[in-house]
């Protein structure tokens, strides 16, 4: 039964091929962003199964808790010594980065506030080799091959990320529990203390173990400072210090097959300690931003 | 803001001191930042006695010269124009392909993916951004850049390669190490900036504007070429050449793939080096100021390539905050 009713409607419901070019380019776009996405990912499937893959034969025991000229080789000497450096920089740049950050956040005028964001963009930018170089120019002269020049070289890369962050955190914690602390009559530094940073301190240490991380797996500005040693430092930042990436680097450029092992096995050693912080660090906060 | 009201409520002492102390942050990051630049200035200035910006720039020759008889060092010269090409050509490899498969990638996981898959793929793509580049750099030396040479490299080389001179490799021996491979593991490790900035801006195109469009007809996609990137596009430039300031300072994970050769290279696949890479592999054995000035020389250009993005970007950004995207 065919009425002039029944002839409109299927018009309408069927699509044009006008109408079907759209839904198949629409389909194909579907398949090329998802391929994208996966393509974006692969990367890191392929790098961790291939460290892990060369890095296994090499992981024993020994590796954990011995040095570089011990009878059974391991790089104790330089998993302590990038603790100590990355430890002590962020000791250094922590304070006065969430300083600054409380600073810009809570008393800055808008024309300092502007200022110090752009330097904060610019320090951003600053390549880990610039400063490595800087610290290699003015301290390497004064203090030779050291931690102390080392850990100069990381704080400045690391100072930047902990004023950032706090001052982004502190921006999250609302004007009026500020004004209710002030018209309480609590002073303007003891509100800034106990209330605002008090409030935003879950952030503020998530920012100073991020910049840990970052600290942890810089290279070419420890090359050119602290340098790399055979022997076991603890806490002699005047003098020269192992640390995983200069094993790594040194190690991959050797000759015979158990030291660039060895380069793996560290190398395997540091990714999953840096993979470890982040994931605890953003599982957790992502956590909190969903509670 | 915030400041001004805390600041007119203040002026007891105990506030000025704890105004003073946190200020102190905030100028020793001036200071530092002052420091780098004199520094570099200062260091590279020796250099400029034996030779001009221009030939440093120009000039393919990196020499230090010999030693004549009274002692004094003659015919240095210190040309940079192969490590710049190789910083140029590396981070627009890593632009290239980064750039459409970041993008791509975000789109995918703002627009498409349902929320039980965009949560962890999100976290993924942020995890490689945790991954050290000297890692990455051990990854790509052991197995990333033979398997990029037998393929990518190879289809390209054979593909373009007769007629485009850049392109050209020989397919019976090619080398060892080369720029197009640095470039490439480049692209992969600025991939979680480009992912992570483009999704925030994309995800700040207000949704009134989605529903409107799709409202009248559109298709997702439609929706997304239409509306979304127009809309975020200044964020994605920005998010582009953010990625672009980091590819061009990283050094160590470039300086084990790139072969680390003189000059400017006869081709992408040949090994080459970037002004990064040629610091770290250099400044060990440079000695004396102008040797040590050339060292500041390539760091200061480094330090001004990134400062300049890092500029524009914050202008970008800001014209995209006051001109609309962020409702």
């Amino acid at each position: 039964m065919s009425t002039p009713v029944a002839s409109i409607a299927k018009l309408l419901t069927q699509p044009t091929s006008g109408e079907r070019a759209r839904q198949r380019i629409n389909g194909g776009m579907r398949v090329i962003v998802g391929v994208s996405a996966f393509l974006a990912i692969l990367p890191l499937i392929a790098l961790i199964l291939f460290v892990i893959l060369k890095a296994a034969p090499y992981l024993v025991p020994t590796f954990f808790f011995n040095n570089p000229l011990d009878k059974e080789p391991g790089v104790l000497n330089a998993i302590v010594g990038s603790l100590q450096l990355s430890g002590l920089t962020v000791l250094i740049s922590g304070p006065i980065g969430i300083a600054g950050g409380v600073y810009l956040s809570e008393f800055a005028s808008p024309r300092v506030v502007a200022t110090g964001e752009t330097v904060i963009d610019v320090m951003l930018g600053v390549p880990s080799i610039v400063a490595g170089v800087f610290a290699y120019l003015i301290l390497v002269p004064v203090l030779g091959f050291s931690g102390w020049a080392a850990v100069a070289a990381l704080s400045i890369l690391t100072l930047p990320i902990m004023m950032r962050s706090t001052q982004e955190v502190l921006r999250l914690v609302p004007q009026a529990i500020r004004e209710a602390s002030l018209a309480l009559g609590v002073p303007v530094w003891k509100t800034a203390l106990f209330v605002s940073v008090r409030t935003a301190l879950p952030g503020i240490l998530t920012g100073v173990i991020l910049a840990f991380s970052r600290a942890l797996g810089e290279t070419a500005p420890l090359l050119m400072t602290a340098r790399g040693t055979n022997a076991e430092n603890w806490l002699d930042f005047s003098t020269t210090m192992n640390a995983m990436p200069i094993v790594i680097y040194q190690y991959s450029n050797a000759a015979g097959d158990l030291l660039i092992g060895q380069a793996w096995a560290t190398a395997l050693i540091l990714m999953v300690i840096a993979l470890t912080i982040n994931v605890l660090v953003r599982g957790r906060t992502v956590n909190s931003r969903t509670a | 803001m915030a400041g001004m009201e805390l600041r007119r409520a203040g002026g007891m002492s105990a506030d000025t001191l704890f105004r003073r102390i946190t200020g102190t942050g905030v100028l020793i990051l001036f200071v530092v930042l002052t420091g780098l630049v004199v520094a570099f200035v200062g260091y590279s200035n020796p250099l400029w006695t034996i030779q001009s910006p221009i030939d440093f720039l120009t000039s393919s020759t990196w020499s230090t010269g010999t030693i004549d008889e009274s002692g004094q060092i003659v015919d240095a010269l210190y040309g940079a124009s192969g490590a710049l090409f190789g910083t140029v050509a590396t981070s627009l490899i890593a632009v290239l392909f980064a750039a459409p498969i970041g993008i791509l990638a975000a789109i995918f996981l703002v627009e498409f993916a349902p929320p039980r898959l965009a949560a962890p793929l999100t976290f993924i793509v942020e995890l490689i951004a945790a991954i050290p580049s000297v890692v990455f750099g051990l990854w790509a030396a052991g197995d990333l850049s033979n398997r990029l040479r037998d393929t990518i490299e190879w289809w390209i080389a054979s593909s373009f390669g007769r007629f485009l001179p850049f392109l050209s490799e020989d397919p019976e021996s090619p080398a060892a190490d080369s720029v197009f491979r640095a470039g490439f593991l480049l692209a992969i490790m600025i991939l979680p900036m480009v992912v992570a900035v483009s999704r925030e801006f994309i995800r700040s195109v207000p949704i009134s504007l989605r529903e409107g469009y799709i409202g009248m007809g559109a298709t997702k996609w439609e929706v997304i070429r239409d509306v979304i990137l127009p809309t975020a596009r200044i964020g994605l430039i920005g998010g582009v050449l953010l990625a672009l300031g980091r590819a061009i300072g990283e050094t160590i994970a470039v300086t084990m793939v790139i072969g680390n050769a003189e000059g400017v290279p006869s081709s992408l696949f040949q090994p080459g080096q970037t002004v990064a890479s040629k610091i770290a592999s250099n400044i060990g054995e440079a000695s004396g100021e102008i040797a040590i000035g050339a060292m500041a020389a390539l760091g200061l250009s480094l330090f001004l390539l990134t400062t300049v993005i890092s500029l524009v970007v914050r202008v970008l950004v800001r014209r995209f905050a006051v001109t609309g995207g962020r409702a």
